[in-house]
């Protein structure tokens, strides 16, 4: 495939505070070409977090304009964009967050099933993708009863389950001790690049960005 | 607070408490209730006589009246001992002398009675007032034979005799005595009008002052015998006091010298008006006018009802008489619908003696 | 400083601060209004049975009427007494009742009037006014009445008991002893709500104690906090509950005070407040601490695992324990004690029963695959953990649940018991007590000629010994009062009878007997059992054919035909329940008073004894009414708060179905779908164990306390309202978590 996945241009937001105008994101143009994988990288509190909440629709930016897939959204927050938005979500775009990506009621295998469900997949290769992931045989725990790494190892498949053009994580190792994160860390580019699946990268382990195929420095950019 | 009930059903109302500017008098007694009404009630003037016997029963042409008697006592250890007892009449309606009383049968509000019986002893002071409602039955009074009573209390002549007897009971306390009259009737003032005020407001009043008292006295637990001197005043009016009249004092008293003595003040603002009746050894009678009396209070209390005076010099002048009255010991209030003070007093200075003084209008708050 | 970080918690979760206290206050709230409104009514209806039923009149001993002559004569000897005229003017203007307050100057406070406001002519005025009233043309009759019954009068004249009312015996104890049994489950209930917010908010703050904990903060120092923290919460919520509390109970008892005060007066009431607020004070802050610091007293174990098996299994044994005690008891503690258990057994019991459930519904939800909706299997997984996790609560609910059921069919049974146990005793139009000497029979016979009377009766009222003979002959007789009827008419014999033979009155004129219920639970008598019957020394073996409710009626009471009675019986007393079918209460007034040569008999109109008696009840029943409402709400609001804030903790996992594409409108359906299921489900929940505590005060307290039972009615539609309640609740939740998820998705993480 070729052509741009993701393309953002002149992506602006500021927050608030005190009366002040504090931009987090200063206009940021990129993109991101399908199977790319790019981290973003930047101090603390330069927005990377907030970037990856602008790419999947959870937050509205200022202005600027970004189009996934050559779907174009941009400041609008009508109840349309958000439909769209929420679709995108569903079965395009998977998420992963630091922690927590996980339905505590639901065993490791139902949460795979539920997104996969949301996602309109029903080929029921729940259980597989949690072996490719490494957490195979904790499939029926539950996520408390869990390490943090076989945690984010089923995120991970749970992501990768639902078949997305585009994964956006947030930190995804960093909670865990170097060694886990390594190996996480190395399932997770594997099976990116086998399911030639889009990555975006927010992280501040520097080895960890050294793995993306480009770095997008926030800090520097903004 | 029943009794409250009894006598705030009354339309004229005894109570003038909460009369601030005064105007209706101690007890309402300066009121004068509407024109159509006042021109129907038969007012006392500075001429009107003494009628015998009518003049011992109720008045009902006229507003107000009473029976009053007072009596300065010795118990057999010598102990002083004083008993009151006043029994009134008001009506709300008048009704002259030739209709006929209404019938009991129709339980008629016509007019209302009230009695009060107290005993002075040792420094503590026994109180007891009633109500009822008039021309039923159960409270009365008649001329002839003369009968005066509300309910069980009862002042009747002894029969076979000339004495009286008064039986009065309180909750804990009760009196069974016997009067003996050993002198003539007291006419005050002009002939029986006794003025009480310059302009000529008053009242018809009478009084028998040298009565022998004889009986039993139960009080504090224990029944004695006593005796001693008593005093009965009859007074009526349909407007006792002039509006802007507080109250008054009065005194009777008996001197050791078989005189006697009636004096009152009564007090407008800073003005008083005096008046009174000396009665030598022998039974006549003089009337005091206000330069022959003076009356002034040399020493108050501060009671729990309020400030009284409990200390008086009583100066008659033209006789020598000059007298330092003294309040028996404790708090005297009669503390019924209206408050008012009623006590024993001992008489020193030029006479000795002793008699009883009543002191209205001074009770701070109605009770 | 360190107060700054212990109660930083507060700062950010101020609305669980505020959640607390709002329990705190609601909670003293409805205790303090349970106990004031209990205590009024109990002393209300004690001085009502008091003044209304206990007061004397003064008659003359030739029979003849009292009149004004009497009370002159009566008031010179020193009687008290007062004239009582009743004027019976119909409705609407109603009756008037002439008094003359000054005569009453010497009843003090037993004076049925306290000032001179209250003749306004509804119903007292003054007499003279009520003679002219009367003589627009209306029947009056003359009273003297005493303030007691006990003083002397002189030669002539005797004492009467004057009763405006029938005394409602034990009817009303047994009510209130029910409700003083309710009040305890209120503060059972109260504690554990204000215990599982307070827990909730705990259970957050460990994590900052443990901080606390490593930077050198003693756990002593920790627990004063604690301590202080709960001191200063009570002292800020207990006052304003008490004032609420005692506001409204004042509210509602002034309403009760205003219905009686057209007969007697309102300072009956005003005494009830003063010292009652203090105690319920004191109750309430022992509570508040006693339950939020339990855990200093009994340690939590700490494998959760174990003591939730613990938990099932003494769970069982308390419930089965209990139920059986329930059963089983023949004293009133031990049924107490056994319904303490029962509920303990449930609390315990609940909970696991409710996880295990929704943990069935998901197994099932994900059974066959290809029809999951892994949704549903989500949402019953999140109900399940939240069974577990809100134990406590859910509990607490359960129990309001289960007492507001228990006190709406209370109320609602005691309300159609008293009016069907009024129409039994005033069954008739009137009621006419034979005078001493006047001959029943003669006035009996006088009555069946008159043309066009309605039905009537005769009873004589006199006391027999009662054996059963299945006693034995060694079990010593019980005196029992006797009623002979004659004739049997559809005045008795529409009564509901408990059980009863066939043709159990026609039996009766075959010299069969009926039994009070009293009679037959205290000593065993059925329907057939037989008796030994000594009346005026003449034995009688007979059998009951029929067992009545004479609700309250403490005596063992016997009834049967006239016809029966041996030759050598004299009644007590004799009455005449008489329907006036098309004549005139004068007619049949003169005829009887023409039979005895009483020209003043006395004609009681049961009709507005009736009228006055279901007043006096009315009101007593609002309170008890006023009572369970205030509980349902203090529940509402619980059951709000509870949910919410465990709501609040699962925030993150609810904005994660956002995150995986699921659009607004679409997450708030899920969480509507799973509180009204919460809601409901606990409402369900609560419904077995309300209708078992509606059984017990019923069929258990009720027997056991008085010797008889009350019928036991359910409500559906209450159930029904109760549901709709639940629902709405759940929905309102669901409504309120709208702005906190969409708060910025930044927001806390767990």
């Amino acid at each position: 495939m070729s052509g741009t996945l993701l393309a953002v241009e002149r992506l602006n937001l500021a927050f608030v505070s005190a009366g002040q105008r504090v931009p987090v994101i200063n206009n940021l143009t990129f993109s991101v070409a399908p199977g790319e994988s790019l981290a973003v990288v930047g101090r603390s509190g330069s927005g990377k977090s907030t970037l990856l909440n602008l790419l999947c629709g959870l937050q509205t930016p200022d202005d600027g304009v970004i189009a996934i897939d050559n779907e174009s959204f941009g400041n609008a927050s009508d109840a349309v964009s958000i439909a769209r938005w929420a679709e995108l979500r569903r079965q395009l775009i998977g998420v992963v967050f630091q922690q927590a990506n996980l339905m505590p009621a639901l065993s490791l295998v139902d949460n795979v099933r539920l997104r996969t469900h949301l996602a309109g997949r029903h080929k029921q290769d729940e259980l597989w993708w949690l072996q490719r992931l490494g957490v195979g045989d904790q499939a029926d725990r539950y996520p408390d009863r869990v390490s943090g790494g076989q945690a984010q190892r089923a995120a991970l498949a749970m992501v990768f389950a639902m078949s997305p053009s585009l994964i956006l994580a947030d930190e995804p190792t960093g909670s865990l001790d170097r060694h886990t994160a390594d190996e996480v860390a190395e399932s997770l580019f594997n099976v990116q690049v086998e399911t030639g699946c889009a990555l975006v990268l927010a992280t501040h382990d520097s080895e960890l960005a050294a793995r993306c195929g480009r770095v997008l420095d926030l800090s520097a950019a903004g | 607070m029943a009794v409250v009930v009894g006598l705030s059903a009354l339309g004229a109302g005894l109570s003038g408490c909460d009369d601030p500017s005064g105007e209706s008098g101690f007890a309402g007694l300066a009121e004068s209730g509407g024109q159509a009404e006042a021109s129907a009630f038969l007012q006392p003037k500075p001429g009107t006589r003494l009628v015998f016997p009518d003049d011992w029963g109720p008045h009902p042409q006229h507003r107000i009246e009473w029976w009053y008697f007072t009596a300065n006592l010795t118990t057999p250890e010598g102990r002083p001992l004083g008993v009151q007892w006043t029994q009134f009449r008001q009506a709300l309606q008048p009704r002259p002398a030739a209709k006929a009383p209404p019938s009991p049968a129709t339980w008629p509000m016509d007019s209302a009675w009230m009695a009060h019986g107290a005993i002075s002893f040792n420094g503590d002071h026994w109180f007891e007032e009633k109500v009822a409602r008039g021309d039923i039955g159960h409270a009365g009074a008649s001329a002839d034979p003369f009968r005066v009573w509300l309910d069980d209390w009862e002042l009747a002549p002894i029969s076979e005799s000339d004495a009286w007897h008064l039986q009065v009971q309180g909750d804990n306390w009760d009196y069974d005595l016997t009067l003996s009259n050993t002198g003539n009737i007291t006419a005050h003032g002009d002939g029986g009008f006794s003025a009480k005020s310059s302009s000529g407001e008053g009242s018809m009043y009478f009084s028998l002052a040298h009565l022998n008292v004889t009986g039993t006295v139960t009080v504090a637990g224990r029944t004695q015998a006593v005796s001693g001197k008593g005093w009965f005043d009859r007074e009526w009016s349909s407007q006792f006091l002039k509006a802007g009249q507080q109250g008054w004092d009065w005194f009777g008293l008996h001197l050791e010298d078989g005189q006697k003595l009636m004096a009152f003040r009564l007090r407008e603002g800073d003005s008083t008006f005096s008046s009174g009746s000396w009665v030598n050894a022998d039974g006549d009678v003089e009337s005091l006018q206000e330069d022959d009396l003076t009356l002034s209070p040399t020493a108050w209390k501060e009671s729990a009802r309020g400030r009284v005076p409990v200390v008086w010099q009583l100066r008659v002048s033209g006789r020598g008489v000059d007298l330092r009255v003294k309040a028996s010991p404790g708090e005297h209030w009669n503390a019924g619908l209206v408050s008012y003070w009623e006590s024993p007093v001992a008489v020193s200075g030029s006479h000795d003696g002793k008699g009883y003084m009543e002191l209205t209008g001074y009770a701070d708050q109605a009770p | 400083m360190l107060i700054r970080a212990f109660l930083s918690h507060y700062q950010r979760h101020p609305f669980q601060l505020a959640a607390l206290v709002l329990m705190i206050v609601l909670a003293t709230m409805l205790w303090t209004g349970v106990t004031v409104l209990t205590d009024q009514a109990r002393s209300s209806l004690a001085q009502n049975e008091e003044t209304v039923a206990a007061r004397a009149h003064i008659v003359r001993t030739d029979s003849q009427p009292v009149g004004v002559e009497d009370f002159v004569r009566l008031r010179k000897t020193g009687v008290c007494v007062a004239p009582w005229l009743e004027v019976k003017r119909p409705a609407p203007e109603g009756q008037v009742i002439g008094v003359d307050p000054m005569s009453m100057a010497c009843f003090g406070r037993s004076a049925p009037i306290q000032d001179a406001a209250s003749l306004d002519g509804t119903p007292f005025m003054d007499i003279g006014d009520a003679l002219r009233v009367s003589q627009e043309g209306y029947d009056s009759q003359l009273y003297l009445i005493a303030p007691r019954d006990d003083i002397e009068l002189p030669q002539g004249y005797a004492l009467r008991a004057f009763s405006l009312a029938p005394p409602t015996g034990e009817l009303a104890d047994s009510f209130l002893l029910n409700l003083d049994a309710l009040s305890l489950l209120v503060l059972l209930i109260t504690g554990l709500l204000i215990r599982s917010v307070y827990r909730l908010g705990l259970v957050q703050r460990e994590a900052s104690f443990e901080l606390l904990y490593r930077f050198g903060v003693l756990p002593r120092q920790i627990r004063q906090l604690l301590v202080l923290e709960l001191v200063v919460l009570t002292a800020v919520g207990v006052p304003p509950g008490l004032w609420l509390g005692a506001s409204l109970a004042e509210a509602l008892g002034t309403g009760f005070g205003q219905a009686l005060g057209s007969l007697f007066d309102l300072t009956l009431y005003a005494e009830s407040f003063g010292s009652l607020p203090w105690r319920a004070a004191v109750v309430m802050v022992a509570l508040v601490l006693t339950v939020c610091l339990l855990e200093w007293v009994f340690p939590q174990p700490r494998q959760p695992a174990m003591v939730s098996a613990y938990a099932r299994l003494g769970g069982g044994a308390l419930l089965l324990a209990g139920a059986l005690g329930v059963v089983l008891a023949t004293e009133l503690v031990w049924v107490f004690a056994g319904t303490a258990l029962v509920f303990a057994g449930v609390g315990l019991l609940t909970p696991p029963l409710l996880a295990a459930v929704e943990e069935r519904r998901s197994v099932r939800s994900g059974a066959t695959a290809s029809v999951a909706d892994p949704l549903r299997r989500w949402r019953a997984r999140e109900l399940s953990v939240m069974f577990r996790q809100l134990a406590l609560p859910v509990v607490a609910l359960q129990f309001s649940i289960a007492a507001v059921l228990a006190v709406h069919a209370l109320v609602t049974t005691f309300e159609s018991t008293f009016e069907q146990w009024l129409g039994q005793r005033l069954a008739a139009d009137f009621y006419i007590e034979v005078p001493q000497g006047g001959d029943s029979a003669t006035a009996a016979r006088r009555l069946n000629a008159l043309e066009g009377l309605g039905t009537w009766h005769l009873v004589a009222h006199g006391k027999a010994q009662v054996r059963p003979e299945e006693a034995g002959t060694g079990a010593d007789p019980l005196t029992a009062d006797l009623m002979a009827l004659t004739p049997i008419t559809d005045l008795v014999s529409d009564w509901a009878l408990l059980s009863s033979a066939e043709r159990s009155w026609r039996e009766l004129a075959s010299g069969a007997v009926m039994v009070n219920e009293q009679l037959a639970r205290r000593h065993d008598v059925e329907v057939g059992s037989p008796l030994e019957l000594t009346i005026a020394g003449t034995r009688m073996r007979t059998n009951v054919v029929g067992i009545y409710a004479d609700y309250g009626r403490p005596v063992a009471e016997v009834l049967l035909h006239a016809d029966t009675l041996p030759a050598a019986f004299t009644p007590r007393s004799e009455s005449f329940s008489v329907n006036k079918g098309e004549l005139s209460r004068d007619v049949i007034h003169d005829r009887l008073a023409d039979t005895w040569g009483a020209p003043d008999l006395q004609v009681r109109d049961n009709a507005s004894i009736r009228e006055l008696a279901s007043q006096i009840f009315d009101q007593t029943f609002l309170l008890t009414r006023a009572i369970s409402a205030l509980t349902l709400v203090l529940a509402a609001v619980a059951l709000l708060i509870m949910i919410w804030v465990f709501f609040t903790t699962r925030v993150w996992y609810f904005r994660l179905l956002g995150v995986w594409g699921l659009q607004g409108h679409q997450v708030r359906r899920q969480l509507r779908l799973l509180s009204v299921r919460l809601t409901l489900t606990i409402t369900a929940a609560a419904l077995p164990l309300g209708i078992w505590l509606t059984w017990v005060l019923v069929n258990r307290i009720n027997p056991l306390a008085f010797g008889w039972s009350l019928p036991m009615d359910l409500y559906p539609v209450f159930w029904l309202e109760l549901g709709l309640m639940a629902g709405a609740a759940g929905l309102l939740v669901a409504h309120l978590m709208r702005r906190q998820l969409e708060r910025d998705a930044n927001g806390e993480r767990p």
